[in-house]
């Protein structure tokens, strides 16, 4: 084997393990099981934080029909254009007395859920 | 120079006959008195203590107290010369024009002046509390040149200023008597009597004219003084006493034909922690939490302060939220902050977070008030009882400016807020009182709705006015010595066309 398959081979080797673990394992970044509200549950960049925001939010509604009014709300909108306009609205909601954007507090809300 | 005489030196039954006399040596008498300094007039002013606390002429104050929680009647004032400026705290900020105005969301507001009719007084008031030159909301370039200020979105609230009263050496601020003695000394037509209490305001038979009035000494003595004019001016308080004690006349009281004194009586609530500021770019300057001097000396404060136009769209009452100290963050609190500024873009890394308090604004409570009780004081004087209430809608309106401060920090992307509370519970667990007395002598041109009229002047007496902040028909958030400053210094121009 030349010296330059070699090292190929073994930098192939590595991008394969770090894609590897990436994909695979938690190490860098986290996983969660498939859910019928990836698409919005994608927008959080830190699901973990936000889920731990969400267990407070008093929101009652199971979570599909959660999910179905947060898709309406956001009509296609990524979350900080929402979020943006939630604020300009005045349309905040309290989750633990923090003062948080409507549809940020929901999906939180949501992430909580799952 | 005149002496400062001491009423107890005075022989038994003297009877003095000055143009004017001034009942109370605090702020208002003391720099009323200095306002007619060198005038023709001749003036007494009565101050009930001498130059330092003494318990028995404190415990004058003492009273009793229903309703909420509040701060124990001879606790939170002072009975020496200076009166209760000999404990405060030297916050200074004028009035807002919305201040003054009738507002058809709060009941019985409505001043019979202006703020322009205070315009002409607010610079000598100024001087009189040593706050330096006039900043005020003015200050935000100068601060900022120190420290840039945190960025408020457009919206309801706005960052204001406070002023400080001057600090000397290890004093901190102006303290009157201490400060004014010599003054006071200096003029030549003013006699300022120590440990002379006021006993009672006798009415002329007909009820329309003070004709002299009742003093004592702790010590026995007792004197009377026969002026052509009377101002009363012993605070929120005292100022009820006298009058609702001088009922031999009126059988209500003096002023008080109409039920109206005592009633009315406010104070500012002082609430520690109502909310969590999370600043996302780190801590905030200096001058948010602690007062700070500017490069021409002035020391200031930021706070932050419903605009009018919030006010009007909300229908809110004046409130000023300051910085309190840093505080940290539980596991929700950091989860919050994470989150949100994930989802507005913005590195929160530095964040931090700082417990708020506030100055509130009450709206006028004709049920807030203070009587008589058959209790006695050590010269036969009926004590006080306050019946203390604050609405839960004082709380709740507040409330909603927070939440709108709270709105405008997510659309600076500045920071983020927490209310912490909500219920009325939680708001009377941190209760604290700012010890400022308003109201209670309301002014109105109608005497159905004020004790006193837009000069001071009590309704139906001809010669007798009334200086301080219990003529206060609204209180605003705004503490309130350089205000009740700016309205006895008009008082005094008042009373030299009136005495000419």
């Amino acid at each position: 084997m030349k010296r330059r398959e070699f090292i190929a081979g073994v930098a192939a080797a590595g991008v394969a393990l770090v894609a590897g673990l990436y994909r695979f394992t938690d190490l860098f970044v986290k996983h969660y099981p498939p859910t019928p509200y990836d698409d919005l549950l994608g927008q959080l960049t830190d699901r973990e934080q936000a889920a731990k925001l969400g267990a407070k939010a008093a929101i009652a509604s199971d979570a599909l029909s959660q999910a179905a009014r947060l898709r309406a709300s956001l009509r296609g909108r990524d979350l900080v254009t929402a979020a943006n306009a939630d604020i300009a609205a005045g349309r905040l909601v309290e989750v633990d007395g923090w003062l948080l954007p409507q549809t940020l507090a929901q999906l939180c809300a949501l992430a909580a859920k799952i | 120079m005149t002496a400062l005489i001491d009423a107890r030196s005075l022989p038994d039954a003297t009877v003095l006959t000055p143009d004017l006399v001034i009942i109370g040596g605090g702020p208002a008498g003391i720099s009323l008195a200095l306002a007619l300094a060198n005038s023709k007039l001749n003036i007494v002013l009565l101050e009930s203590g001498g130059m330092n606390f003494d318990p028995k002429v404190q415990n004058m104050y003492a009273g009793d107290e229903t309703g909420v929680r509040y701060t124990a009647l001879d606790a939170g004032r002072l009975r020496f010369l200076g009166g209760s400026s000999n404990h405060w705290g030297g916050w200074c900020r004028p009035m807002d024009e919305i201040d003054f105005e009738a507002r058809d969301w709060m009941a019985h507001s409505g001043w019979p002046i202006t703020r322009k009719a205070l315009e002409a007084y607010y610079p000598r008031a100024q001087e009189l509390v040593e706050a330096g030159t006039w900043m005020y909301d003015k200050s935000d370039a100068t601060m900022a040149a120190m420290a840039p200020m945190m960025p408020l979105g457009a919206g309801g609230v706005y960052t204001s200023w406070f002023q400080f009263s001057k600090t000397r050496d290890s004093v901190l601020p102006t303290y009157f008597g201490h400060r004014y003695e010599q003054d006071l000394r200096a003029a030549r037509n003013v006699t300022p009597y120590t440990n002379a209490n006021v006993t009672g305001i006798r009415l002329a038979a007909n009820g329309r004219n003070v004709d002299h009035l009742d003093v004592a000494t702790l010590d026995g003595k007792h004197f009377t003084v026969k002026p052509r004019q009377v101002v009363l001016a012993c605070g929120g308080m005292e100022n009820v006493r006298l009058l609702l004690a001088s009922n031999d006349v009126m059988p209500a009281g003096v002023g008080n034909q109409n039920d109206l004194v005592g009633r009315f009586f406010a104070d500012y609530p002082t609430p520690r922690d109502v909310a969590t500021l999370v600043s996302f770019a780190g801590g905030l300057p200096a001058y948010y939490g602690s007062n700070t001097t500017a490069p021409n000396g002035v020391i200031l404060q930021a706070a932050f302060a419903p605009t009018p136009a919030w006010r009007r769209k909300a229908g809110v009452p004046s409130s000023l939220t300051t910085v309190e100290h840093a505080v940290e963050l539980d596991d929700t609190g950091k989860a919050a902050v994470i989150t949100t500024a994930l989802a507005l873009g913005v590195n929160a890394s530095s964040a931090q977070a700082y417990a708020l308090g506030c100055g509130m604004e009450l709206a006028p409570d004709p049920d807030r008030r203070l009587t008589l009780t058959g209790e006695k004081d050590a010269l036969g004087l009926p004590r006080l009882k306050l019946d203390m209430r604050i609405a839960d809608s004082d709380f709740a309106l507040y409330r909603t400016t927070l939440a709108e401060f709270g709105r405008q920090l997510l659309a600076s992307r500045a920071g983020m807020l927490r209310l912490n509370f909500d219920h009325r519970d939680d708001w009377m667990k941190t209760m604290d009182w700012g010890n400022h007395h308003l109201g209670t002598t309301r002014m109105s041109s109608d005497p159905k709705q004020g004790v006193v009229d837009a000069d001071g002047k009590v309704h139906g007496v001809e010669n007798l006015h009334i200086a301080g902040s219990s003529v206060f028909p609204t209180y605003s958030a705004s503490n309130p010595t350089l205000n009740l400053l700016a309205l006895t210094l008009r008082l005094g121009d008042h009373l030299k066309k009136v005495m000419a």
